[in-house]
């Protein structure tokens, strides 16, 4: 029995673009006999095979839950729809890349979830398997529906549909909820059952055991558990990233995905506060691993998978400890046997060009610095530590080394911006470009391509700015066109972002549970892929919201104040609330807090009792 | 320097991936095989490797060959089944590697097995309308070609497909294959349905290529 998927899919798969995304059978893909297993998990990613398979959470809960015998855990990703159209009009489920079974046959139906607009995928891909959307309509203790991932640090839009969210991170959470659903099972318990005793463990959180009521202005009156369910949902995290489980192996695709190569996860957390960012926030503190456990770990997925080139993963590369040791021991690995190193987040200052050169990214794609915003000013509110002198040195001697691409990064719509800041944006490209032809070592007869990308802010849950209003897609549409009105030069290449994508992407950020209704007639009406431009349709959205009685703009473009409650406010991921409201007053006063390894700011992330909080600082500067 | 013809199945699942694909598959398992490859000289160097006979996506193959170019004489060319299937996924399998005896230019036939089948139509009965085209004068089908659109006539090969005496529609068939003359059974297939206004499901194994005296290509 080597063809897992069924003679029905096989018909369609020649009619279909990139058929190899539909068939499982890659290299290191799991196969279990189903009858020895005692738990079925689907690992479901609500996008397309090619961005999933990319996913280094997905690649880690996998292998972990395939390293239990009694588990089976397979991939499903979000048909793309030329696939969806033919499954529905032949009517083929939605089936599981290892067994080609259709997802009603399992235990577990979970989905990550790291992005918003992938709601509407999440709820196509239950409709695509013939599983009742609403929580409430699924009765019987299987099909159990759970999500983790960094979008359930606010659950709320997504509260009538899962059963369970995992809080924080998943490795130790999700087998608890496992082996409580085999015992629960064994004693023939109900659903409702099991659902209570899950919400016992740490890290669970059951949206059906709360109850929450509205002032008549629509912001939150109370928000209370039921069943014993705990007032606070605290994160689940790992403190010793020696030892948490890490995979050998990964799945190789047969086609070709976004990031096809090995992955080595270097530390979890960032030790910068920018205010705007949310991993930031919600991975406190920085926890890393050592530099041994990492090359043991590159040299072994190389082994198993024949990847010849690792990327080293993590929110900011270059702030690991020991950066320089750890790539000098990792190169000489690597040189040794022709795999090359990418580091995708990776801030270029102060390296040497000896080690910047054997750096993949850095060698193919150019310099990429992200200064999020265009004047000091800015930059101090938000708390990001990039300073243009600094920036333009480093180009200077990149240009020195030959490099003539820089990619700069910036957002729009920050909180405080005035249009000065915006033109400041353009004025930084402006000097990346004057440096270049300051340099005496550039590449003669060359120029340079600045790349200037400016996404527009989104105020997230767990940040300083989860109270602020999020710019009109009015005010947006005017900043953008500011801005590429002062950029003069030929040299610079500007990028935006769709304003109305982000707008939508801010309603559901920071939603409550009033948006689970508006989903819902989004998901009846067939929307999917919404991060996609191909299917986003912003005019159908907002007839849905209309059709809903729901003001969008009333999550979006709406300051709160202080002392509202807000939906996510019963999970905890560490930081202080107080925290969290002197940085966002900081940020009005353009005042900058110190990153965790030059002074502790007691965030309150400390209570986790590891990581950078415990580190001893070297520079007691401040 | 040696030329080395790897012997690889592409099967099951393999079927579905791109000629592309194939080939960062097979790659990625010469180097990590280690494989003394050969690299071109020059600006961007890359491994030497070329697929004689490239086989179209959807059909299952027996014996595909890919030549390679490899540094090191005295390497021993046994090794390499197992040295690259340890990086291949199932449906890819190398089963054999040799010095390579004829130039690609010599393929000018391949054989195929193919299985049709139609929803709602008996399998017996799907054969016989088949065979009854073969009454006809021509069966015309129009194929994109460099100068546009053109007429190919498949009525030789749909009389050249030898059917077994069951009641399935499974046949084998011997078409040209090559560089100067190619016709894929999947365009042959099509003809047959426009011709009987039939949707056909198919499933098609290449099974070997031969040469203009229908030696065995090696
Ligand atoms: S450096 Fe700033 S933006 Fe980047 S991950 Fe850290 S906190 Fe977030
Ligand atoms: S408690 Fe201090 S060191 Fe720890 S994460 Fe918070 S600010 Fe950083």
């Amino acid at each position: 029995m080597i063809h897992l998927y069924s003679k029905e899919v096989e018909k369609i798969l020649l009619k279909v673009q990139k058929p190899g995304r539909y068939t499982g059978g890659e290299l290191n893909s799991i196969i279990k006999d189903k009858d020895k297993v005692d738990v079925r998990f689907a690992f479901c990613f609500p996008d397309t095979y090619e961005i999933g398979m990319s996913h280094l959470g997905m690649k880690i809960l996998y292998s972990q839950f395939n390293s239990y015998d009694h588990i089976w855990c397979e991939r499903v990703f979000a048909p793309w729809t030329d696939m969806e159209g033919l499954m529905r009009e032949k009517n083929i489920p939605l089936y599981a890349l290892e067994s080609g079974d259709p997802l009603t046959e399992f235990d577990f139906i979970g989905f990550t979830l790291q992005y918003e607009l992938s709601y509407t995928n999440v709820l196509n891909m239950l409709s695509l398997a013939g599983i009742p959307l609403l929580s409430k309509d699924r009765k019987e203790l299987n099909n159990i529906v759970v999500a983790g991932g960094t979008c359930t640090s606010n659950p709320e839009p997504l509260a009538d549909f899962i059963d369970i969210f995992f809080i924080g991170e998943g490795e130790e959470v999700d087998l608890e909820v496992i082996e409580l659903y085999r015992k629960c099972r064994n004693e023939n318990k109900s659903k409702d059952e099991f659902l209570k005793l899950a919400a016992q463990i740490k890290g669970v959180y059951v949206p059906s055991l709360y109850k929450v009521d509205y002032n008549e202005d629509g912001t939150i009156k109370s928000f209370a558990p039921t069943n014993g369910a705990p007032e606070t949902v605290e994160k689940r995290i790992i403190m010793d990233m020696d030892n948490v489980y890490y995979p050998y192996t990964f799945v190789v695709p047969l086609v070709e995905i976004v990031h096809d190569r090995a992955v080595s996860e270097i530390f979890r957390g960032c030790i910068r506060g920018c205010r705007f960012c949310q991993a930031g926030f919600l991975n406190r503190p920085v926890r890393e691993k050592s530099k041994k456990t990492i090359l043991e770990q590159c040299k072994k997925l190389c082994e198993s998978t024949g990847y010849d080139e690792v990327s080293l993963s993590s929110l900011s590369s270059s702030d690991y400890a020991d950066i320089v040791g750890l790539l000098t021991c990792l190169t000489e690995w690597s040189d040794d046997c022709g795999v090359s190193l990418s580091l995708p987040s990776l801030r270029v200052d102060g390296f040497t060009d000896d080690i910047m050169s054997k750096i993949k990214t850095v060698r193919k794609s150019g310099l990429t610095f992200a200064p999020e915003a265009g004047t000091q000013r800015l930059r101090d509110a938000i708390n990001k530590n990039v300073r243009e002198d600094e920036l333009l040195k480093t180009c200077h001697v990149a240009f020195s080394g030959g490099w003539t691409n820089v990619k700069l990064y910036f957002m729009i719509g920050l909180p405080t911006e005035t249009l000065e800041d915006v033109e400041g944006i353009a004025k930084l490209g402006q000097a990346v470009v004057n440096e270049y032809y300051r340099c005496e070592y550039r590449t003669k007869g060359k120029g340079v391509n600045v790349t200037v990308s400016a996404s527009s802010f989104v105020p997230k849950p767990h940040t300083p700015f989860q109270w602020e209003a999020q710019d009109t897609i009015e005010t947006i549409l005017n900043k953008q066109k500011h801005l590429k009105e002062s950029i003069t030069t030929k040299k610079i290449t500007f990028n935006y972002h769709a304003a109305n994508t982000s707008f939508l992407e801010g309603v559901f950020a920071r939603g409550d549970r009033k948006l689970c209704k508006v989903l819902l007639k989004a998901a009846e009406k067939g929307f999917h892929f919404d991060g996609w431009n191909d299917c986003f349709d912003f005019d159908a959205w907002m007839q849905v919201f209309e059709e809903c009685g729901i003001d969008p703009a009333f999550y979006a473009s709406r300051k709160r104040s202080f002392d509202e409650i807000l939906p996510w406010d019963f999970i905890s991921y560490g930081v202080s609330k107080e925290f969290l409201k002197a940085e966002c007053e900081r940020a009005y006063q353009s005042v900058t807090t110190p990153n965790c390894r030059e002074k502790c700011s007691n965030c309150g992330a400390a209570c986790y009792k590891g990581g950078v909080c415990v580190e001893k600082r070297q520079n007691m500067v401040h | 320097m040696k030329n080395v013809r790897i012997w690889f199945t592409k099967e099951y699942e393999c079927k579905y991936i791109s000629h592309l694909d194939l080939n960062r598959c097979m790659l990625r398992a010469v180097r990590r095989g280690g494989l003394p490859i050969w690299y071109t000289e020059g600006f961007n160097p890359h491994p030497f490797v070329t697929f004689p006979l490239p086989i179209s996506l959807g059909i299952d193959a027996k014996r595909e060959c890919m030549d390679i170019r490899i540094v090191d004489d005295t390497y021993d060319i046994t090794q390499i089944p197992s040295a690259m299937n340890k990086y291949l996924p199932r449906g890819i399998q190398v089963f054999d590697a040799t010095y390579p005896q004829l130039d690609p230019k010599y393929i000018c036939f391949a054989k195929y097995s193919a299985q049709l089948s139609a929803d709602g139509v008996e399998d017996k009965t799907l054969k016989e309308k088949i065979l009854d085209l073969t009454k006809l004068d021509s069966v015309i089908i129009q194929k994109k070609s460099k100068a546009g659109m053109k007429d190919i006539d498949v009525l030789p090969y749909i009389k050249a497909m030898d059917f077994k005496f069951d009641n399935t529609c499974s046949f084998e068939v011997i078409l040209p294959a090559g560089n100067t003359k190619n016709v894929a059974l999947p365009l042959v297939i099509k003809a047959i349905e426009n011709n009987l206004s039939l949707e056909l499901n198919y499933s098609i194994t290449k099974l070997d290529m031969f040469t203009e005296e229908m030696k065995q290509f090696l």
